[in-house]
């Protein structure tokens, strides 16, 4: 069974029709990588995903569990919200870090307001999540000492310590100076090695080629192009040929 | 009374009465429109229209006219229309109009200051909570807070220092502050009068105190100051 299904997910944005019947499949332990031009509804669909955003019709199943469905019309409750959410890692474009809290509180603050787990432990699983993405000895530095990269690699931890089954990640590099960007696609290399299951948005195309186990190519709201890395090298559709020849 | 020297324990003592009912002033307005402020930021801010529009109107107004007509007209108002003194004589009378007059106009100078710093906060902030699985309540007092009160404490602080200037206001519905004490010698006061001197020393007060103010709000800033926002 599949850890994650999508179903016919639309989503209008007033007249703006942004997703227009999104459907996918994600087996656990697979990496999925979203690319498309700006305006495709890539951020929206992880917005979707995270419950930061309602689609109008679809459903999305996590471990057969059905945490949205667009034909019933009750708003969840803030509770049901909340454990919904918790399926699920997102890593934003700009960090969105805590700025007033360290780089280990940053790490802890929702492992101990929402798990019963002993303050030693939450720390201690903290820290070994900060030593797997190298920061260990900046956790009592704050966010606003930390360059774009480090603080991206904290919020990559910080989405960990909750062990949300699948982890997204919304354009992860984009907002960092292009030699910052390889210390981060490091990490998401090393979670895709121990078989974290992750979609991730991204433009960069050579490491979606290289991490992804399956692509996705969105256009206008609908999928214009799927199938394994090797649709990067001999693109399936038209669509995806002209994009792909703008990088 | 002639020299310096016998008129100052006097003048000193009558100083220090009208210090204390400007220092009671400054600080009923605080306790009464920090609370109402926020009460009415939150007004200006409700997704029902005719609320906000309501709130947003009585802010402009407010912000919008002199303090000293304000207190004019909420000290004579209801003794003109009703015919009847709704503040009660006398001092108390007075300190009461005054206070209500200074509580409504820095509550809505602070809401404004209020909103800026809810709003500045990035929206980036409370979904990163919200993703993390955090309520509503965690998220407004473990994230959203504490930034807020960082950005407002340099806009609150420069209010508050405006306040301390501005209780003087309260001269003009003849509060015994301490202007009106230091002008009494002027008059003629306990056996001083044509003294012109009492005034100009009030300044020393204000100086001072203003200065106490801006020492502490330095050390809160600098409290603050190990992240950024
Ligand atoms: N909250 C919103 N309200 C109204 N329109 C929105 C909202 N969020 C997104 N949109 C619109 O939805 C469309 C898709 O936006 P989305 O951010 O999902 O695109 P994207 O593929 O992530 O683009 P990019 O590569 O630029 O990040 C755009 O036309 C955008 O203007
Ligand atoms: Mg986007």
């Amino acid at each position: 069974m599949a850890i994650l299904e999508v179903k016919n997910i639309n989503k209008s944005f007033g007249r703006n029709h942004v997703l227009r019947g999104i459907d996918f499949t994600l087996e656990q332990g697979e990496v999925l990588s979203i690319i498309g031009s700006s305006g495709s509804g890539k951020t929206t669909l992880l917005r979707c995903l995270n419950s930061l955003e309602f689609a109008d019709e679809g459903k999305i199943i996590v471990n057969g569990e059905t945490i949205f469905d667009g034909s019933v019309n009750k708003r969840p409750s803030e509770k049901e919200l909340m454990q919904k959410r918790l399926h699920f890692g997102l890593v934003f474009q700009n960090f969105n870090l805590f700025p007033q809290y360290s780089v280990l509180d940053n790490v802890t603050l929702a492992p101990r307001l929402l798990t019963k787990d002993s303050r030693e432990q939450i720390e201690r699983e903290a820290l070994e999540l900060l030593e797997s993405v190298g920061l260990a000895d900046k956790r009592n530095n704050y966010p606003c000492e930390l360059s774009g990269g480090q603080q991206q690699r904290v919020a990559i931890a910080r989405a960990l310590a909750m062990k949300p089954n699948i982890l997204c990640f919304d354009e992860p590099t984009s907002a960092l100076d292009p030699e910052l960007t390889g210390e981060v696609l490091k990490v998401i290399r090393s979670l895709a090695d121990r078989h974290m299951t992750m979609i991730i948005v991204t433009h960069e195309m050579s490491f979606a080629h290289d991490v992804s186990d399956e692509i996705i190519f969105m256009d206008g709201g609908v999928i214009a192009a799927r199938g394994g890395p090797a649709i990067l090298d001999n693109p399936t559709s038209d669509r995806l040929k002209a994009f792909l020849t703008s990088f | 009374m002639n020299t310096f020297a016998e008129q100052f324990p006097i003048v000193f003592q009558a100083l220090n009465v009208g210090f204390l009912q400007t220092l009671k002033l400054f600080a009923v307005t605080l306790l009464g429109a920090i609370p109402l402020g926020l009460i009415i930021s939150f007004g200006s801010m409700s997704r029902f229209k005719p609320l906000s529009m309501l709130v947003r109107v009585i802010v402009w107004i407010v912000r919008g006219t002199p303090l000293m007509l304000q207190l004019l007209i909420i000290f004579y108002f209801p003794g003109l229309v009703f015919g009847k003194q709704l503040w009660g004589g006398g001092e108390s009378g007075r300190f009461i109009a005054s206070a209500v007059a200074f509580i409504l106009n820095y509550a809505c100078y602070f809401s404004e200051i209020y909103r800026g710093g809810i709003q500045g906060v990035p929206v980036g902030q409370q979904e990163a909570g919200q993703v993390l699985g955090l309520s509503k309540t965690q998220i407004f007092f473990r994230i959203t807070l504490m930034q807020m009160i960082k950005r407002i404490v340099p806009p609150m602080s420069n209010e508050i220092i405006t306040l301390v200037k501005d209780t003087s206001l309260a001269r003009i519905i003849a509060l015994q502050e301490i202007i009106w004490a230091g002008q009494a010698f002027m008059k003629g006061s306990q056996g001083i009068s044509g003294a012109i001197w009492p005034l100009f020393f009030t300044g020393v007060y204000y100086l001072i105190f203003s200065g106490v103010l801006t020492l502490l709000f330095g050390w809160v800033e600098k409290k603050l100051s190990y992240f950024k926002v």
